[in-house]
């Protein structure tokens, strides 16, 4: 069973060192411009300069959409199993789990007339 | 033995990144203490040779809920920048009743011996569970009255969060 | 894979219709233009009633359905009607509460609320069991925070929510621990293991357990929430609360206890006396200085739930079935009491008990239903609440509980004064807005109403009434 997660821990390890990587190179290499100026510290390179700052206040209606993923997601951890053991349920079964789509659908439905899934 | 260093390893690093939520001064950075956290029983649902739970874990703990919370914070951006204080004037007798239950929890837990099932976690496990989540003689019938909950659970959110 | 018998879904019968009521409420909702949605109260009244109509004439099942998730029995059926009338009752007065949005989803989660309750009722496997409190829950805090605007609702909600979230992870610690002992989530297993249990152990459990059931029953010390919750809340979801979620509550308690724990069945009557006892005082005592009308009936609610929790240390048939006919009383009472606010909060925008002076003159009817309800919650004779009263202290010294009793009944007193001191504001107190009478839409009269007669006929057919809810309770016990 573990063994079968030796390469997602390779994988995990991977990543971790990607990322100390990049952090850790120009901090060994004291990689910093000779000449400094505000301009070379932007995010970005090109384009307009960046106004204001990144932490601003989201509108309540971003939250919205976090909120259908999480039941969603929720959702699906449920139905994996079920969708899993398909070929060995009866037909009943099969029903209950289209039953408990079709009623988050009702609810889906329902919010999306209600226009609470209007982006702004 | 491996077992036991990978148990280690994912305990410490759930307990120190649980510590750290707890006394971060910053909201945002306890956030992502906490999703270290979340990771960190994704770990151990591994160990308990449990992958669908450490998946489940990912999907929905540090994915949808870690989303969720940042996106709570972004709306509250004034809380966000606050340095709260961390104790309020009653720390002290909280502590002392945490640790004494946490006392007498241990000792109690270490005392009894636990049913343990012998049989190992077979191939087919998830396939076990779909069906017991579907069987009416077993999770059947909570299992569609979990749908209900998700139902009302969307339509209540929605319902107050909604700007008028 | 067990096979289906189709049968069961007759047991859950109500469940499914209050499920598809509540879809029918939120599809009308779509199609009701905005000024129309006061409409789908009486939608959701006249569906409760049909589902109150059904569970009452279906036979009870003493046969555990699915897989001993639910056990759709006597007691179990008790208390559902009990949610049924709550929730119907409140679906009437809501439609006449004016600083409330009429929506559709406020009528669903209604719906939702009541149908997590009536699984609370029947839930005999820990799973059920928090699946069905969540959904009781989780639509409670939307709707105690349903006036998002008013700042009130608002602090209301979150603070109902932080309890209620708390208390509930507390309890889902204990279930999980359940579990753990015995490796399986039916009541008869856990009972079964637990008798085999370290009494530590299964103590620790049950009191992780019990911080879960006493908020919802709002007993001390888990009571905080409740007056703010109270006040906040729209005085509908006030009504809601304090009598459904509340009996919600004592239905899991007493299945749990009866059921889940006969193992500690020697340790925890010495708890609950001594949180009955705290709890009545506490409530009274903490009620007679409130100027807040909603505020007095939030304390004097905790109190009421103290004597109920005679009952149901009580036990036995006796208790049991007095505990059901006080909740009945009570649900009755104190929603005609909630009513009676909502109309005047409606019309003066006030829940200041000054500012019921004179309502004898403003609104005769209005102050004689509130008059009634408040003398039925003291307890005063023909009321139903007298007469409950007196069953709830009747299978008190039949157990023994004699103490706990006298308690009792010294604190009815201190509750006469205060519940007696609005009576005094309505009648005696002059003010200058004598001519002003306040208006009674049709809903909240018949509410009122119904709120009266129930207390009147309660109290008077009391024995018929107790010997068919004692032959619901005598399945348990047989």
């Amino acid at each position: 069973m573990l063994e079968q997660f030796t390469f997602v821990g390779f994988l995990f390890l991977v990543a971790l060192f990607l990322g100390l990587f990049m952090f850790g190179v120009p901090w060994l290499l004291r990689l910093r411009p000779r000449k400094s100026s505000s301009y070379k510290s932007d995010p970005y390179e090109c384009g307009l300069r960046p106004h204001g700052e990144a932490w601003v206040q989201f509108k309540a209606q971003y939250y919205i959409f976090a909120l259908v993923f999480l039941v969603f997601d929720v959702e699906a951890v449920f139905l994996f199993p079920w969708a899993l053991a398909y070929h060995h349920l009866a037909f009943y079964a099969v029903l209950e789990g289209v039953i408990f789509i079709l009623l988050l659908t009702a609810a889906l439905i329902y919010v999306w007339r209600k226009g609470a899934l209007e982006w702004m | 033995m491996t077992q036991l260093v990978l148990f280690v390893i994912f305990g410490a690093i759930t307990l120190a990144a649980a510590i750290a939520v707890v006394t971060a001064r910053n909201l945002f950075h306890a956030v992502l203490w906490l999703l270290l956290a979340f990771f960190g029983v994704a770990g151990l649902y591994v160990l308990l040779e449990a992958p669908f739970f450490a998946a489940a874990q990912l999907f929905i703990y540090m994915g949808a809920i870690g989303v969720l919370i940042i996106y709570a914070l972004m709306l509250t951006r004034g809380v966000m920048r606050q340095q709260v204080p961390l104790v309020n004037d009653q720390w002290a007798l909280v502590a002392v009743l945490a640790v004494a239950l946490l006392a007498v929890l241990s000792w109690l837990f270490l005392q009894h011996t636990w049913p343990t099932v012998d049989q190992a976690v077979g191939p087919d496990s998830l396939r076990t569970l779909g069906e017991a989540l579907v069987d009416p003689g077993r999770y059947g019938f909570p299992f569609e009255v979990a749908s209900v909950l998700l139902v009302m659970a969307l339509i209540g959110a929605v319902t107050i969060v909604r700007e008028r | 894979m067990g096979t289906f018998d189709t049968s069961q879904l007759l047991a859950i019968l109500p469940q499914i219709l209050l499920v598809v009521l509540a879809l029918i409420v939120l599809a009308a909702d779509l199609g009701t233009p905005r000024g129309k949605k006061r409409s789908l109260g009486i939608v959701t009244a006249v569906g409760l009633l049909i589902v109150l109509i059904v569970t009452l004439a279906w036979p009870e099942t003493t046969e555990p359905v699915f897989g001993g998730a639910l056990r759709v029995d006597g007691v179990g059926k008790a208390f559902q009607a009990i949610f049924l009338l709550s929730g119907l009752l409140v679906a009437l007065i809501s439609m006449d509460f004016r600083p409330l949005r009429q929506d559709g989803a406020y009528y669903a989660m209604l719906l939702f609320s009541v149908l997590g309750m009536s699984l609370m009722a029947a839930a005999e496997d820990l799973v059920m069991l928090y699946v069905a409190i969540e959904i009781a829950g989780i639509s409670a805090y939307v709707l105690v925070g349903y006036m998002r605007e008013d700042a009130l609702s608002a602090e209301a909600g979150v603070k109902y929510l932080l309890f209620g979230a708390f208390s509930s992870t507390v309890m889902v610690y204990g279930l999980s621990l359940l579990y753990g002992i015995a490796g399986g989530t039916g009541y008869g297993r856990v009972a079964a293991v637990l008798l085999q249990t370290p009494f530590q152990l299964a103590m620790v459990a049950f009191l992780l357990v019990l911080v879960g059931f006493g908020f919802k029953v709002a007993m001390v010390p888990m009571h905080f929430w409740g007056p703010d919750t109270y006040q906040g809340a729209p005085t509908p979801i006030t009504a809601f609360i304090s009598v459904a979620s509340k009996a919600a509550g004592f239905a899991v308690l007493a299945r749990a206890l009866h059921f889940l724990f006969p193992a500690l069945n020697n340790d925890w009557p010495a708890l609950l006396v001594a949180i009955s006892m705290v709890t009545i005082t506490l409530g009274n005592l903490l009620a007679v200085p409130q100027r807040n009308i909603k505020r007095m009936l939030a304390y004097s609610s905790i109190a009421q739930a103290g004597y109920v929790l005679i009952g149901i240390t009580a036990g036995g048939v006796a208790g049991i079935t007095a505990v059901i006919f006080y909740l009945l009383v009570y649900a009755v009472t104190n929603i005609g009491a909630f009513s009676i606010v909502s109309m005047v909060a409606s019309h003066i925008d006030s829940d200041d008990i000054q500012d019921y002076a004179a309502l004898s003159r403003r609104s005769p009817a209005l102050a004689l239903a509130m008059m009634v309800a408040l003398l039925s919650l003291a307890g005063v004779p023909p009321s139903g609440g007298f007469v409950g009263k007196l069953f709830l202290f009747a299978a008190g010294i039949k157990a023994g509980l004699v103490p706990l009793v006298v308690v009792a009944v010294l604190n009815v007193i201190v509750a006469l004064y205060y519940y007696l001191n609005v009576v005094k504001v309505m009648y005696t107190v002059r003010s200058e807005h004598e001519e002003d009478a306040i208006a009674v839409p049709a809903p909240s009269r018949l509410v009122l109403v119904l709120s009266v007669t129930g207390v009147l006929l309660l109290g008077i057919l009391a024995a018929p009434c107790y010997n068919v809810m004692s032959n619901w309770v005598t399945g348990w016990f047989s």
